[in-house]
């Protein structure tokens, strides 16, 4: 029995385990198998190249990373070319397109192009980027036009439509609920908190673009305060993100609701962090005599 | 490229700032190109979490080692470490410098860019290079030996930039290349000078890092590129560290 076994909307996963979009790659190959991963997601793509902000792009703060990367990619026409082959001759779970864009048509042009493609298993739609003007988070945060985006997305495609949330909005249950609305399969959440660090001698922003994107560690909370609220109003199945180090860490999202969980900035830490935190949670499942089905959503008070 | 947690060698002071930490890292060192870095990190340290990349400054026999400066907390973490205390260390990481054609290659560094050049010295020494060495720093704690000595106070060797000396040195004789590490200023001084002299110049940068190795974008340079806006950013973990001059834009 695969007791970590779990479902994603209309993926079934051999495990619980992804890697948050923008913090892996092929690389991690060195450290460890790929394929034993529950999913890959890529980092995010756009219509057009994009090279990113200036730098500083980074600083570690008390208990977390600030980043401004500024979704520097390749394009969708390249990531097609280059990026797509290289992933599915190496992995065979599935994988997960990110993608972004700056109107509602920049979206649905890069979907139907990646649906020209094969080997793609669904795709997660980043609107939740705090570190671009136009695109990502000036979608994520307002319900109407998540819901007319997932709404027109859904019909380009039949794959899995993960939805990615930010969590600097009023109401993240609003956004999900028009998520769900929309036509989305699942959703993802947390993306980054708005985060600043400032030289406290110079006065100079310790990163580049000032405000910026805050994960790690510190965010966890934060992260996990969201997965409940959202578990307890939205039906859809949640992929949960946020400081997650530890197969410890994953249960918590796992009774507050999340049927799989991503690593993030922790692979930068520990590269084997995936594959420790399925260890992990393999081994503590097998002594309690549980399945991750058996934890999902069973928070108590 | 590797992930180990491994025994500290030895643990050397050179003075208030500076200090050498070695590991055995076995047949691995074979692996190991000059100017290419290690991301090191105290196990179990929370803050700082991140690793910190680490230049390669000498190989001996299995053991690799590391000239480290206190600038912050994860340095100041490992400099008090004991030989014996363990260490979390990922790599060779990044490109390193190519060992050109012709004879007569000048170095010049600034502070902390010394070690890298340092394994890159014994190497173009291993291959009958001629070399001339320039190294500056603030004051004469930065100082380690070359064949010219440069301080910003005077405290040791010549009052000034290290640039200074290169400008004077390359005007009897020119060099075939020059490979440099430093402060950003002291990189785009020895860039236009290498310029109006047409002598090929190789840097190695130092920018920020998280992943160091290529996924995460965060240690970013830019350099010019044949795209329509004609620059881009580059990663200084794997297409770096070390750059040739006339690539990057000099901001």
């Amino acid at each position: 029995m695969n007791r970590l076994q779990t479902r994603l909307g209309k993926l079934e996963l051999q495990n619980p385990v992804t890697v948050a979009s923008g913090t892996f790659g092929l690389e991690y190959g060195e450290f460890f198998d790929l394929n034993r991963l529950g999913a890959y997601v890529t980092k995010t793509i756009t219509l057009k190249p994009k090279i990113g902000n200036p730098p500083p792009r980074l600083y570690e703060t008390e208990a977390g990373l600030l980043n401004s990367i500024g979704l520097q990619n390749p394009g969708v026409e390249e990531f097609i070319k280059l990026n797509l082959p290289e992933l599915k001759e190496v992995l065979s779970i599935p994988i997960i397109v990110s993608f972004s864009g700056g109107t509602i048509e920049e979206f649905t042009t890069i979907l139907s192009k990646l649906e020209r493609t094969d080997g793609i298993a669904g795709y997660e739609v980043n609107i939740s980027c705090p570190n671009v003007e136009k695109e990502g988070i000036a979608f994520g945060v307002d319900a109407l036009v998540v819901y007319e985006l997932i709404r027109r997305l859904r019909s380009f495609t039949n794959k899995e439509l993960i939805v990615k949330l930010t969590p600097n909005v009023t109401d993240i249950v609003s956004i999900a609920n028009a998520a769900e609305e929309g036509g989305a399969d699942s959703m993802a959440l947390i993306n980054t908190v708005q985060g600043m660090a400032i030289d406290p001698l110079s006065g100079k922003s310790r990163v580049k673009m000032g405000v910026c994107g805050y994960s790690g560690p510190a965010i966890k909370p934060i992260a996990l305060a969201n997965v409940f609220k959202v578990a307890q109003r939205v039906k859809l199945p949640i992929l949960a993100m946020g400081g997650i180090c530890t197969w410890q860490d994953a249960m918590e999202f796992f009774y507050a609701g999340a049927s799989a969980i991503a690593v993030g900035t922790y692979n930068f830490v520990n590269p084997k962090a995936c594959v420790d935190l399925i260890d992990g949670l393999d081994n503590y499942l097998s002594e309690k005599g549980a399945t991750l089905q058996d934890i999902i959503g069973k928070v108590s008070f | 490229m590797f992930n180990r947690i491994i025994a500290i060698n030895s643990i050397e002071q050179l003075n208030e700032s500076y200090y050498v930490i070695s590991v055995d890292i076995g047949e691995s060192v074979k692996e190991i190109r000059p100017g290419q870095f290690f991301e090191l990190k105290k196990p179990e340290s929370c803050y700082p979490m991140l690793r910190k990349p680490i230049s390669v400054y000498d190989i001996q026999s299995t053991k690799v080692s590391f000239m480290i400066k206190k600038l912050g907390k994860a340095t100041e973490q490992f400099a008090v470490m004991k030989a014996g205390d363990k260490l979390d260390i990922i790599g060779p990481l990044g490109n390193g410098f190519s060992i050109t054609e012709g004879n007569k290659a000048i170095i010049v560094s600034g502070g902390i860019g010394y070690p890298p050049l340092y394994y890159l010295k014994t190497q173009l020494e291993q291959a009958g290079k001629t070399i001339y060495w320039l190294h500056g720093g603030q004051t004469s704690i930065d100082i380690f030996p070359a064949d010219e000595i440069w301080t910003d106070d005077g405290s040791a060797g010549n009052k000034g930039f290290v640039t200074e000396g290169l400008t004077n040195y390359i005007k009897n004789q020119k060099p075939d290349v020059i490979y440099a590490c430093g402060p950003k200023a002291m990189l785009k001084a020895c860039h236009q000078i290498a310029e109006r002299n047409s002598v090929p110049l190789f840097v190695s940068l130092e920018e920020y890092m998280a992943c160091g190795i290529g996924v995460c974008y965060g240690c970013a340079v830019k350099v010019r590129t044949d795209n329509s806006i004609g620059v881009t950013y580059k990663t200084v973990c794997k297409d770096g560290p070390v750059f040739e001059a006339k690539d990057i834009v000099w901001e």
